[in-house]
């Protein structure tokens, strides 16, 4: 064991003298927090929505690109064929060397963390269980890279191989898009990656209930783990000789196959793919209770003047807003023709009291915007017309002036299908910011602000 | 004295190919046993089985009593091995690396004491890939002393070095059998074999064509005298195949070398020849076989396997 000891210690040291490693390992999850800061800052807390994704973003840099290509590329220089000839077993170089690779992977997720908590995040929920779930999530994907490395003859094919599962589980397995602002057949396909489960139990350590939340993705990331880590044992190649193509043994992949796809389907089984976007649905539809007491009646001019009107861009990411003159394509206009024409009647607009209804058609401009659809910008206007010529101009901006003062209060709506346009932002958080925004917007626009 | 390394009929095969068929040799302790043949022979198959880096398909091999076939491990314990291109990491330090290679084994010697004895100490917190070629074998041979083993393996081990620090390492491996230690050697350099190596084994063709020590493999050939002259002007080599039997000749213009069992026939002969077709001799040598020449001779004809009377 002493050897097993000298050989984590060294592979850690020997990363730090090696500034590519270092560039891969540490700048560039830096980078990625950085680009989430800016996107999404105006956000109320920075970055603590997105922790789930940027600490599983590190963790599959450094487990399915760090981890493969350091070994495949030591492999083929005759490193580990060096080592063979010494008698520690096989096991213990793997189980060194994928220690190794999780210390490097804690302290980048340690750096993102301090420094997503100098830009002014809060404290996770649950720091012991955050710690927990990450343990987790770099077991899955650290076996995960075993695996990659044993399959890639050589460092090129490992940038190909990892590729192959690092931008499919970004973009459609739930790490960088959001899986509510995916089409149906996407959010089921993620219940098969890893990525899904492991920003659901890093999410949920940050800002949900904790590791209780995360009853289904920790065994699951678990069992993806260790599926891994027995394949990459048994297929270790020592030399660069042999060829993966030559191997015998191949048959140890099917586990890790199986293991993805029994996760996939329980998930399927248990309706828990669907069973988040339902629950969403369920707050969409959800009335809040109707209060007969119109509190905001008692706003003055001089609580709206006193409301902090440092709002984004109209031509920016985050709440834009079509000038005038911006006109739309004919396809989006027929959208447009078509909220115009439902809003109207749309029940989420007619149930509750003024304040919820008011709250629930600013959604109608902040889902759009939530998950940047082509729409977004044009959809704000529409959406002003109709309060306008629903509510009298003075009443109007007390109601927006409230919703701004209690942004947390009543509920949000997550789904506008209703309304002919698809797709949902996922997370209630999201929508009630941007109908923040939004509020905001209506009232610069109606109190003549936009044109002082 | 006991038999260090014992390999008994060894059989490996690629595919349709079968690389090593039927080797077997044994060394004694404190003997340096070389491993000669030339690229393809399957010395290196022979090695890497012995090692425990390829899987034979059959056959016996024991390192120190150990069957390193049923119990790997263990007889890595009783090897040091030194490959040919020494593979570490890039920013490994020889300290680091004898520390660390050090620590895979029960018992280890003290990297100082290595570093000393291997001219290492001024290099031992350099990075591995700042080291100089004869730097980094000489590392290698260190790795191969770490834990103080019973056999040392030499794959190659003066390839690529300048002279100096070829001869630097002779002299180590010389010091190592003085210590008692078995060294089994493979080399292309047949000088150096003869140099350094109490026997050598000629492996061709997947088997042992030869074995024994450098001189027996010489008396081998006892009785055939290599023989080279020069020409003032080239003969037909139909001509000189008259004289010299045609076997083991080679004719390249105006050079003409071959092997004779009465070099005082065939000089008569060929003087004979050369005053007929009045051709004038411009030099004449006539001296015994060199291990290089019996080598060339055994590994070309595809001879049998055959042992050199001890």
């Amino acid at each position: 064991m002493n050897g097993l000891g000298e050989h984590l210690k060294l592979s850690v040291r020997l990363h730090f003298r090696n500034t590519l490693a270092l560039i891969y390992g540490y700048l560039f999850p830096l980078i990625f927090l950085v680009a989430f800061w800016v996107l999404y800052r105006h956000e109320k807390v920075p970055l603590l929505r997105h922790m789930g994704e940027l600490l599983t973003v590190s963790v599959l840099g450094g487990a399915c690109f760090g981890l493969p290509t350091s070994m495949v590329s030591e492999r083929e220089r005759g490193v580990w064929r060096r080592y063979r000839l010494t008698p520690l077993p096989t096991w213990a170089f793997v189980v060194s060397t994928a220690v190794a690779r999780y210390l490097i992977v804690l302290s980048a997720g340690l750096l993102q963390l301090g420094l997503a908590l100098a830009v002014g995040m809060t404290l996770p929920e649950h720091p012991l269980g955050l710690f927990v779930a990450f343990t987790f999530v770099a077991f899955a994907l650290i076996g995960l890279g075993l695996v990659i490395a044993t399959l890639a003859d050589n460092v090129p094919a490992v940038q190909a191989l990892g590729q192959c599962i690092f931008l499919p589980m970004l973009i459609i397995g739930g790490v960088a898009v959001q899986l509510a602002s995916l089409p149906t057949w996407a959010q089921q396909l993620s219940a098969f990656f890893p990525g899904r489960y492991a920003v659901e139990a890093i999410q949920a350590c940050v800002t949900g209930d904790g590791l209780a939340a995360a009853r289904f993705s920790l065994p699951a990331l678990a069992l993806i783990g260790v599926a891994g880590c027995i394949a990459g044992t048994k297929l270790f190649r020592w030399d660069s000789a042999q060829r993966f193509a030559t191997r015998s043994g191949k048959l140890w992949l099917i586990p890790v196959f199986a293991a993805w796809a029994a996760v996939g389907v329980l998930a399927e089984w248990q309706a828990r793919v669907s069973a988040r976007v339902a629950a969403e649905m369920a707050a969409a539809i959800a009335v809040a209770p109707v209060s007969k007491e119109k509190p905001w009646l008692a706003l003055t001019s001089k609580d709206v003047a006193q409301l902090n009107f440092r709002v984004p861009s109209d031509y920016g990411v985050v709440a834009p807003y079509a000038a005038p003159d911006d006109e739309a394509t004919d396809y989006t206009k027929d959208e447009l023709d078509n909220v115009r024409r439902e809003l109207p009647t749309w029940r989420p607009g007619l149930r509750g009291d003024d304040v919820q209804r008011v709250r629930n058609l600013l959604c109608v401009a902040a889902v759009p915007d939530a998950i940047q659809m082509p729409v977004e910008r044009y959809l704000p206007p529409v959406v002003l017309q109709h309060l306008e010529d629903t509510y009298p101009r003075d009443q109007l901006i007390k109601i927006l002036t409230w919703i701004v003062l209690h942004p947390d209060d009543g509920t949000v709506v997550d789904n506008i299908e209703a309304l002919g346009v698809q797709g949902s932002a996922g997370d209630p958080f999201v929508v009630r910011e941007r109908s923040y925004l939004y509020a905001l917007k209506f009232i610069i626009r109606l109190t003549g602000r936009d044109r002082r | 004295m006991p038999d260090n390394v014992v390999v008994r009929d060894l059989r490996k095969r690629y595919g349709g190919t079968e690389a090593v068929r039927g080797v077997s040799f044994a060394v004694p302790a404190g003997e340096i046993f070389g491993l000669l043949g030339p690229n393809g022979a399957g010395k290196t198959t022979t090695l890497e089985c012995l090692l425990g880096l390829r899987e034979p398909d059959g056959g016996h091999l024991e390192v120190c009593g150990v069957d390193a076939r049923r119990d790997p491990r263990t007889a890595k314990r009783k090897l040091g091995v030194a490959l040919q291109s020494t593979a570490l990491p890039d920013k490994i330090t020889p300290r680091e690396a004898l520390g660390l290679f050090g620590a895979f084994y029960p018992e280890h010697v003290a990297a100082d004491g290595l570093l000393e004895r291997f001219a290492l100490t001024a290099k031992a917190d350099a990075p591995f890939d700042s080291l100089s070629g004869g730097q980094k074998q000489r590392l290698a041979l260190a790795l191969a002393f770490v834990h103080a083993p019973e056999v040392v393996v030499l794959d190659e081990p003066t390839t690529g070095l300048d002279p100096q620090a070829r001869r630097e390492l002779h002299d180590e491996i010389l010091r190592i059998k003085r210590d008692g230690k078995t060294v089994l050697l493979t080399t292309h350099d047949l000088a150096e074999a003869e140099q350094l190596c109490d026997r050598i084994a000629i492996i061709d063709r997947g088997r042992i064509v030869a074995t024994g020590t450098p001189a027996e493999l010489v008396a081998r050939a006892q009785g055939k005298q290599s023989v080279s002259l020069v020409t003032d002007r080239p003969l037909a080599a139909a001509l000189w195949a008259g004289v010299t039997g045609g076997a083991e000749m080679s004719c390249d213009g105006a050079t003409v070398s071959f092997r004779t069992a009465d070099a005082n026939a065939s000089v008569a002969a060929v003087t004979a020849l050369l005053a007929e077709h009045r051709v004038e001799l411009v030099e004449l040598h006539v001296r015994r076989a060199t291990l290089e020449e019996i080598f060339l001779g055994l590994t070309r004809s595809g001879a049998t396997a055959t042992e050199a009377a001890p």
